[in-house]
C-alpha cells in the first residue's frame, strides 16, 4: 500500500478542549512533510494524535491501513518517533535504550539505514553512557537512532532536528533524504527552520490556530525554493496573514 | 528579601497545577465519592469505639503504650515525609542557578515542612479530642494535647534529622545518574522489552549499586524469614512460617515494583500493549517475592507436613495479594508510596468490612482493583 499515513477529520486536544481540529493529511511513500507552524499552533498535539498519545475527539488515523483506535499495537508498529529529549529514560545507557526499542520493534539493534550511524551522528563515544549524562543534542541524537530502528514506513520527528550540532543535523537530513528516495518510506519533520524546508522536503504544512493554515506541494515548494528566501517570505506572510486575521 | 514562604508557594502551585489538570468528571468522583466514603468510615469508626467504649476506656496498655508509640511513630515518618518533600523542592534544579545559599534553601524548606506539620498536629489532637469523648474517657483536652505534643515532637526531631541532612537527597539524586555497582541485574533484565527492571528501578546504566539501604532491608527481611521459620520449627506448626513467608513477600513485592516507565512515551508510542509491559515489569518483583517466599514456606512444610494447606494457601493468597498491589502500583506510576499506602488502606478497610459483612466486601475490592487496571490501560492506550 501506497498511503502510509491516513489522517481523516482529526480533532484531538487535553482534558476534552480541543486544540488541532479538521486535519485531512494522506501520506505517501516517498513524502517528506515539513510541518510547520508557530509556537502553539498545534504541531505536537497533532504528532500526539497521530502517535496515540492522547486521544482523538474526533476523526480517524490509519497507519499503513491500521486504525490507530482499533489496534493500536499494530499501528504503531509501522511508524518510528523520534521522542522529545527529556522523554528518554535517564538511567538507561544509550545502548541499553536502543536495545530496548529494538527488542520491542523485534528488530536487531543494528537495523539502521545506512552504516556507522552512530558514528555518523558522534553518538559512539557517548553510547555507553547513561542518558542522564547527556546534553540535549546528545539526546536528540539518540531519540533519532531510536526511530529509525527498523526502519519503519513512517518516520516522524517533533522538532527533534532543532537542538543538533550541524554535523549531525547535516548527517541526520542526509539520512532523510535517502529515506524518502528510496521511495519505502515517508517522514514527517516537524520543524521551526523554515530555510530547511524547502532543501529537505517534497511538501510543507502550515499549521496555524490548530487547523491546517496553508500547505505547499512538491512543485509550490521547489518553485518557492528556488529563489533565495521566497520560501521564508511565503511562509512569513501566511503566518502574518493569519495574525492580522 | 526572605524566601521562607518559596517552599509553600511552589508545594502550592504544583496543587493548583494538578487539580486544574484533572477532569472535573474526576474531581466529582473525588470530591463526592471521596467525601462520602470519608464520612460512612467516620461513622463506622464512633459506632466501632462506642460498642466498645467500656473496653477501650480502662485498657492501660494502649493509653501508655500502644498510642504514644503510634504517634510517635506517625510523627517520625510524616516529619521524614515533609521535610524530603520541602527538601526537594528547595533544592529543584530550576531553583539551582539562583543566588540562594544552601543554609537559606534548608530554611525555607524547614517554614514549609512545619507549615505543613500544624495541620497535621491539629488533626491528631481533634481526633483523638474527639475519640475520648465518643468512648468517654476522662480528660479528653489532655489527652489531646499529649498526643499532639507527642506527635510534634517526634515530627520536629525527624524533620530536624533530616533538614540538617540535605546532602543525603542531593546524594541520592548524583547517585541515579553516576554509573557505579555492579551489573548483577543485567542477565535478569534481558527478556522482551529489554532493560525495563533497569529503567524502573532507576539503576543508572543496569548497574546496581550496593547500598546501607539495600543491605538493611536485605538484613531485615532475612532475618524475619529465619525467625518465622525457627517458630514454625520450634513449635512444630504450619502457622508462624506462613505468615512470615505471606507478610514478607507482599512486602518485597511491594517495595520492588516500580511502574514509571507506564506513563513514558517511549513504550506508549512502540508497538506494545499495556499489558505486556505491565507483566514484564512485575516480573522481577513476583520473582523476588517468590525467592522470599520460597523459605518461610519450606520451613512450614517441614515443620508440619500434614498442614500442607498451610503454606500453599499462603502462596495462593500471596498471589493474589501481589496481583492486586501490581495494579496498585501501575495506577500510581510514579508515587510507589502512595501506591503501598493506597493498597495497605483498602486492603485494611476492606478486612474491617469483611468482619461486619462477611466475605462479600471482597468482591467491592476485586472490583476496585479491575476499575484501576482498566483505568490504567485506558491512559497507557490514550493517555
Amino acid at each position: 500500500m501506497a498511503e502510509v499515513l491516513a489522517v481523516n477529520r482529526l480533532s484531538a486536544g487535553y482534558r476534552g478542549r480541543t486544540v488541532v481540529c479538521g486535519i485531512d493529511l494522506s501520506l505517501r511513500r516517498g513524502d517528506i512533510l515539513g510541518l510547520l507552524g508557530a509556537n502553539g499552533s498545534g504541531k505536537s498535539t497533532l504528532i500526539r494524535a497521530i502517535t496515540g498519545q492522547i486521544p482523538l475527539l474526533g476523526g480517524s488515523v490509519m497507519i499503513g491501513g491500521v486504525d490507530l483506535a482499533a489496534a493500536p499495537e499494530r499501528a504503531k508498529a509501522g511508524f518510528g518517533l523520534a521522542i522529545e529529549p527529556h522523554e528518554l529514560p535517564a538511567p538507561l545507557s544509550g545502548r541499553q535504550y536502543i536495545e530496548l526499542v529494538a527488542s520491542i520493534r523485534g528488530c536487531a539493534p543494528n537495523d539502521l539505514p545506512g552504516t556507522d550511524l552512530l558514528e555518523r551522528l558522534g553518538l559512539g563515544r557517548w553510547i555507553e553512557r547513561p542518558i542522564a549524562e547527556y546534553s540535549l543534542g546528545t539526546r536528540a541524537k539518540a531519540a533519532i537512532v531510536a526511530a529509525l530502528l527498523g526502519q519503519p514506513p513512517l518516520l516522524i520527528f517533533d522538532e527533534t532536528l532543532n537542538g543538533l550540532d550541524p554535523v549531525a543535523a547535516w548527517e541526520v537530513k542526509r539520512v532523510i533524504a535517502a529515506l524518502g528516495a528510496s521511495g519505502r518510506h515517508a517522514v514527517v519533520v516537524s520543524t521551526h527552520v523554515v530555510e530547511a524546508v524547502p532543501a529537505l522536503c517534497n511538501r510543507a504544512m502550515l499549521m496555524a490556530d490548530g487547523s491546517l493554515g496553508r500547505s505547499w506541494d512538491e512543485a509550490q515548494l521547489a518553485e518557492a525554493g528556488r529563489a533565495p528566501g521566497a520560501f521564508e517570505q511565503s511562509v512569513m506572510h501566511a503566518l502574518r496573514g493569519r495574525q492580522a486575521a | 528579601m526572605r524566601h521562607d514562604g518559596l517552599v509553600l508557594i511552589l508545594l502550592r502551585r504544583e496543587l493548583v497545577a494538578g487539580l486544574r489538570a484533572m477532569r472535573r468528571r474526576d474531581l466529582a468522583w473525588i470530591g463526592l465519592g471521596g467525601g462520602g466514603l470519608l464520612a460512612y468510615a467516620i461513622a463506622d469508626i464512633v459506632i466501632a469505639l462506642h460498642a466498645a467504649a467500656p473496653k477501650l476506656r480502662h485498657d492501660q496498655l494502649l493509653w501508655m503504650l500502644g498510642l504514644p508509640i503510634t504517634f510517635g511513630a506517625l510523627g517520625c515518618l510524616a516529619g521524614n515525609a515533609m521535610s524530603r518533600l520541602c527538601l526537594s523542592r528547595a533544592f529543584a534544579p530550576f531553583l539551582k542557578a539562583l543566588p540562594l545559599a544552601a543554609a537559606e534553601r534548608r530554611r525555607m524548606a524547614a517554614a514549609g515542612a512545619f507549615a505543613l506539620g500544624l495541620p497535621l498536629t491539629l488533626t491528631i489532637a481533634t481526633s483523638v479530642a474527639v475519640a475520648c469523648a465518643v468512648i468517654g474517657k476522662p480528660l479528653p483536652a489532655a489527652w489531646s494535647l499529649g498526643a499532639a505534643i507527642l506527635f510534634a515532637l517526634a515530627f520536629g526531631t525527624a524533620a530536624l534529622w533530616r533538614l540538617r541532612r540535605p546532602h543525603l537527597l542531593i546524594d541520592e539524586a548524583a547517585s541515579e545518574a553516576a554509573p557505579v555497582g555492579r551489573p548483577w541485574l543485567r542477565r535478569l533484565d534481558r527478556a522482551r522489552p529489554r532493560w525495563l527492571s533497569s529503567w524502573a528501578w532507576k539503576l543508572p546504566g543496569g548497574l546496581l549499586r550496593p547500598s546501607w539501604k539495600l543491605a538493611a532491608a536485605g538484613l531485615l527481611l532475612a532475618v524475619a524469614a529465619i525467625l518465622g521459620a525457627w517458630a514454625s520449627l520450634a513449635g512444630r506448626t504450619a502457622g508462624p512460617a506462613a505468615v512470615a513467608g505471606l507478610a514478607g513477600g507482599i512486602l518485597v513485592f511491594m517495595l520492588s515494583l516500580r511502574c514509571q516507565p507506564l506513563g513514558s512515551p517511549v513504550l506508549r508510542t512502540a508497538p506494545i500493549g499495556f499489558s505486556r509491559v505491565w507483566l514484564r515489569l512485575v516480573r522481577l518483583p513476583f520473582q523476588l517475592s517468590l525467592a522470599f517466599f520460597l523459605l518461610p514456606a519450606g520451613a512450614a512444610l517441614a515443620a508440619e507436613p500434614s498442614a500442607w494447606a498451610v503454606p500453599v494457601a499462603s502462596g495462593l493468597w500471596l498471589l493474589v495479594l501481589n496481583g492486586a498491589y501490581a495494579v496498585f502500583g501501575a495506577y500510581f506510576l510514579d508515587a510507589p508510596f502512595v501506591a503501598m499506602l493506597s493498597f495497605a488502606g483498602a486492603l485494611a478497610y476492606a478486612s474491617y468490612e469483611t468482619l461486619e459483612y462477611g466475605r462479600t466486601v471482597l468482591i467491592g475490592l476485586a472490583a476496585l482493583v479491575f476499575f484501576l487496571w482498566h483505568r490504567t490501560r485506558q491512559r497507557y492506550r490514550n493517555g
